[in-house]
């Protein structure tokens, strides 16, 4: 591989490096605390307009054979999570910004550039870990309350203890297949004996823990409720994201054998079930967002039962939706104090007070529960046609029956912001004016593949 | 301006009406009120005039437009008019207007809200009206929940929470099974054709197994029966009607019960014909049920309000019965009723909204002898409820008289041939209109009748109809009589429509009982 393939391969994941650097030089260099927040943003933009454009002349190429190679998808899922990341920063702006925020971030972006690229399994331990360990931190970071520290350590040892199972897994993958790339997990995903087995459903079991999916989800509401709003966004979204696209390209061309699709299809239904019931008894908004995406997980972990032509696609343009439109909640928020604005009543009579908050938290709301004309009705459609088109058609209508549930606790919080007089707590401090800019984004955006969908799915 | 444009910017004046609406002040209520009733009059002139340029005996569709959304998965913006969705698109642009001038004294909180839900609620009625693609057909169908949540949560009475969550959540299940249908005949058409499509045509003609038919008839018809809503299906309607503000309950009444109906119309029975043959008598009966069943429940209701709404459910039995009659009479009566209910209903609606405004009670026992306090308003009531009960020369006879003849038609051959239950079924439903008569006449014996007495009222006076609530309700009854004494037209005009749908459901019942 000559050092040019290498340069423009690897070109979104170079320039975030670069980013990185260049914020810690200048907090180093200089003696008063900078703001790195456009430096941060002109990196992400960068690194995204390198994935799109790399995208579009249809760069293929593998510097690192057997490791690291790009291709359409993986720059299609890159350029799509930088870009959710858009949103996230401008939150995180309008909240509390500072050079650590931005390069744990950056950091954490890295490791989901090598997770999207990764062709062995060791390459895909570097990205997880790349994605997650930032992560820890970043629960913390903006702690305002002492359930933060709490909330950090309890992610940090459930983390810890996906990354030993995944490890695991990959230990034992060695031992079925005799090698560490992607062709050797799907042949211990073809394979019958017992160490294939268990190396597949370690794997698989590491990746559930990271995307939060039932019985491995108990992290979930402590870290979104301790982490600050751009944090939980971030996570929410982008890591999230990252996780299943890296399943996917994990998964390949692979079907799954009839015990793990047992699994496969029972996991994510009772993730289904259970974060959307649960959803429902939520005071916390960022509770209730932990257990939505619980829900959604679940959604997204459905694509893989689909055929692999169309898993791709049905989980990249969900992740889109979904992502853009929990941002768009967030972002929504009034502002004030952390606990209070944090609770759900809160909420009640938003409409009278703030308007335009109420309208667009109502449109993320709408789309997360799946109804139409929004984008996340749409999503939903492409997810559960992927899984009728492979045959399985009872899960799937078992799926869009356990969506269903979903659709009370998302009314709720439109029910609070119009139809509730104002709790007593509640006063009037519309978001900020960053905040705002974060969320008109996401509500453009969320617009646009609402009226044309086709769009995007063509360019996936 | 060519047809096919008119009846595009007919779909689309309610949003443009609304964008304007975001840019008006929240407080200059005059504004908004009047920018809706100028959107919604410029539509229902369109639509008039699209009426007549319709022509009658001309098959397929009328006014098409076609044009690729989601190329990908083959669907398309496919809009069009035919005899089956002519009547309701002008009955919904008809009642737009009307539904704003109802609303401009009762609604006076949050009002840019309101008529914007009120513009986005049109738009979404008139979508699924005149979606000739099944995944339009879904989206407009599914999105025409959120503004009447909002409005039935928002505007409604005490309990309005509560009755707005079980509107939606009940209406919802039923469309979540429907979507799990509609994206298996995705994947079918897929399959079957080798090129993705969601247009009616193409989906009326695959030929599924009838195991496989059933399966998704039922799927359709649950989501179809809730909103009609038959029996058993009906317990949201009146806790939906009773919160709903007089708005919500004649758009509910007026249109979205329609949907139902004009669902099994257009989509259920044409795309699973051998299920709906098979289906016949079970829906038969429960037509039946929810005729007397829902005329009994009437009967015996204090609150005004629920009384109609229970009487929405006997008198969409009929419009039910109509439909699986399968002949020319019935179909085309079952089309008749289903506008001549949206006008009676929403007009009775619109009646019970203005009494409650002046005297705060739905409770029939705190009222009497209004002919005497409002003697107008008396003569509008009692013209609606004979209408309601099917006195000829109103558009409720022409209707309900369709339907039964349409159904003896069917019923008979089978008699003869020795299966005596059809004609059980339409001999009870003969009753119902007894039953019919005898709670209008109560609600309106009660109410107009009697003692003269009326909450609230000062010094035993009421304020008698005004000019604007004149207009509205003048409107509506000449609507009632026109359909009554010249229902021509509107026969004319849906003929062919009829007849294809005969042909694609059931060929062989489709000779007998012609006109």
């Amino acid at each position: 591989m000559t050092p040019e393939g290498l340069f423009l391969a690897a070109l979104p994941e170079h320039l975030l490096l670069l980013g990185i650097l260049a914020i810690l030089v200048t907090d180093l260099v200089s003696d008063r605390p900078r703001d790195p927040f456009l430096l941060s943003l002109v990196t992400v933009l960068a690194a995204m307009a390198a994935a799109i454009g790399l995208h579009t002349v249809g760069h293929v190429a593998a510097p690192f054979p057997g490791h690291f190679s790009v291709g359409p998808e993986a720059f299609a899922g890159k350029a799509l999570l930088f870009g959710l990341s858009i949103p996230v920063l401008l939150l995180a702006r309008s909240e509390h910004f500072d050079s650590r925020f931005a390069m744990l971030l950056l950091s954490s972006l890295y490791g989901a550039g090598l997770m999207l690229s990764a062709d062995s399994l060791l390459m895909l331990f570097f990205g997880l870990e790349i994605l997650s360990l930032p992560l820890y931190a970043l629960v913390v970071l903006a702690y305002r309350r002492p359930e933060s520290a709490e909330a950090a350590l309890k992610y940090l040892v459930l983390g810890g203890v996906g990354t030993a199972v995944l490890l695991m897994g990959i230990s034992l993958t060695l031992g079925a297949t005799g090698g560490l790339g992607y062709e050797h997990f799907a042949a211990a995903l073809a394979g019958g004996d017992m160490l294939s087995r268990g190396a597949v459903v370690l794997v698989v079991a590491a990746f559930m823990l990271k995307a939060a999916i039932v019985p491995f989800h108990a992290w979930a509401p402590d870290a979104y409720e301790g982490a600050s709003v751009p944090a939980t966004a971030f996570m929410a979204t982008v890591v999230k994201g990252a996780v299943i696209l890296a399943l996917v390209r994990l998964f390949g061309d692979a079907g799954a054998g009839p015990e793990l699709l047992a699994v496969l299809i029972a996991l994510p239904l009772l993730s289904m079930v259970w974060g959307n019931l649960a959803a429902m008894r939520q005071q916390g908004f960022r509770r209730l967002i932990a257990y939505s995406s619980i829900a959604h997980a679940g959604y997204l972990f459905f694509a893989l039962l689909g055929l692999p032509e169309a898993r791709f696609e049905a989980v990249a343009f969900y992740v889109i939706v979904y992502g853009l439109t929990t941002t768009l909640a967030l972002a929504c928020l009034p502002a004030g104090e952390d606990w209070l604005r944090d609770r759900l009543d809160s909420l009640k009579g938003l409409y009278h007070r703030d308007p335009r908050s109420a309208i667009l938290i109502a449109v993320a709301m709408l789309s997360l529960a799946g109804i139409p004309p929004f984008p996340g009705f749409v999503a939903k459609f492409l997810i559960f046609r992927t899984v009728m088109e492979s045959g399985l058609v009872a899960v799937a209508v078992l799926g869009l029956v356990a969506s269903y549930l979903g659709i009370y606790l998302y009314l709720r919080v439109i029910q609070y912001m119009f139809m509730s007089p104002s709790a007593s707590h509640s006063r009037t401090l519309p978001a900020g004016p960053v905040a705002t800019a974060a969320a008109v984004l996401s509500m453009a955006a969320v617009l646009l593949i609402g009226v044309f969908p086709g769009v995007v799915l063509g360019w996936l | 301006m060519s047809e096919a444009m008119a009846l595009n910017l007919l779909l689309f004046l309610p949003v443009l009406g609304g964008i304007v609406l975001l840019a008006l002040p929240e407080r200059r209520a005059d504004l908004v009120r009047g920018l809706s009733m100028v959107v919604l009059s410029a539509q229902l002139l369109l639509a008039a005039w699209l009426y007549f340029q319709f022509e009658a005996g001309v098959p397929g569709l009328q006014f098409e437009t076609r044009i690729p959304w989601i190329a990908a998965w083959g669907v398309h913006y496919h809009i069009g008019l035919d005899g089956l969705n002519l009547l309701l698109v002008l009955l919904s642009a008809f009642l737009g207007p009307l539904v704003v001038a109802g609303a401009f004294t009762s609604i006076t909180k949050d009002v840019k809200l309101f008529h914007g839900m009120v513009l986005f609620l049109q738009f979404t009625m008139l979508g699924t009206f005149l979606a000739q693609d099944l995944f339009l057909f879904y989206l407009f169908w599914e999105a025409m929940l959120i503004p009447m949540f909002l409005i039935i949560g928002v505007w409604g009475g005490e309990r309005r929470i509560y009755a707005t969550l079980k509107f939606f959540l009940y209406t919802a299940f039923g469309s979540i099974l429907m979507l799990a249908a509609v994206i298996y005949l995705a994947f079918t058409v897929l399959t079957q054709d080798g090129s993705p499509s969601f247009a009616f045509t193409d989906l009326y003609d695959l030929g599924f197994a009838v195991e496989v038919q059933l399966l998704l008839l039922a799927a359709f018809a649950l989501s179809f029966a809730i909103k009609v809503p038959m029996v058993p299906l009906h317990t949201w309607l009146p806790d939906a009607h009773v919160e709903a503000p007089t708005a919500g309950s004649v758009i509910l009444a007026g249109v979205l019960l329609k949907m139902g109906t004009y669902g099994f119309l257009k989509l259920g029975f044409p795309l699973f014909p051998d299920a709906a043959q098979i289906a016949t008598p079970l829906i038969m009966t429960l037509a039946v049920v929810s005729i007397i069943y829902g005329a009994g429940l009437a009967l015996v209701q204090d609150d005004i309000k629920k009384i109609i709404a229970y009487s929405s459910v006997s008198h969409l039995g009929y419009v039910m019965l109509g439909l699986v009659s399968y002949n020319l009479l019935g179909v085309q009566g079952a089309i008749i009723q289903m506008v001549s209910h949206g006008l009676v209903a929403g007009g009775l609606f619109l009646m019970v909204g203005m009494i409650y405004e002046r005297c705060h009670s739905r409770d029939l026992a705190a009222y009497g002898g209004l002919a005497k306090l409002l003697p107008v308003y008396s003569v509008f009531f009692m013209i609606l409820t004979l209408a309601a009960i099917g006195l000829p020369t109103t558009s409720g006879f022409t209707g309900e008289f369709l339907v039964l003849l349409g159904a003896f038609h069917a019923a008979w051959p089978q008699f003869e041939a020795g299966a005596t239950y059809p004609l059980v079924l339409v001999s009870v439903a003969v009753l119902g209109i007894v039953l019919g008569a005898l709670y209008m006449l109560r609600l309106a014996r009660r109410l107009l009748f009697g003692e003269a007495r009326a909450p609230e009222a000062e010094g035993g006076t009421l304020r008698d109809l005004g000019l604007r609530e004149k207009a509205i309700l003048a409107a509506l009854v000449a609507a009632v009589f026109y359909i009554g004494l010249f229902p021509n037209d509107f026969l004319q005009k849906t003929e062919q429509a009829v007849i294809e749908y005969q042909e694609r459901v059931w060929p062989a019942r489709a000779g007998e009982g012609g006109q």
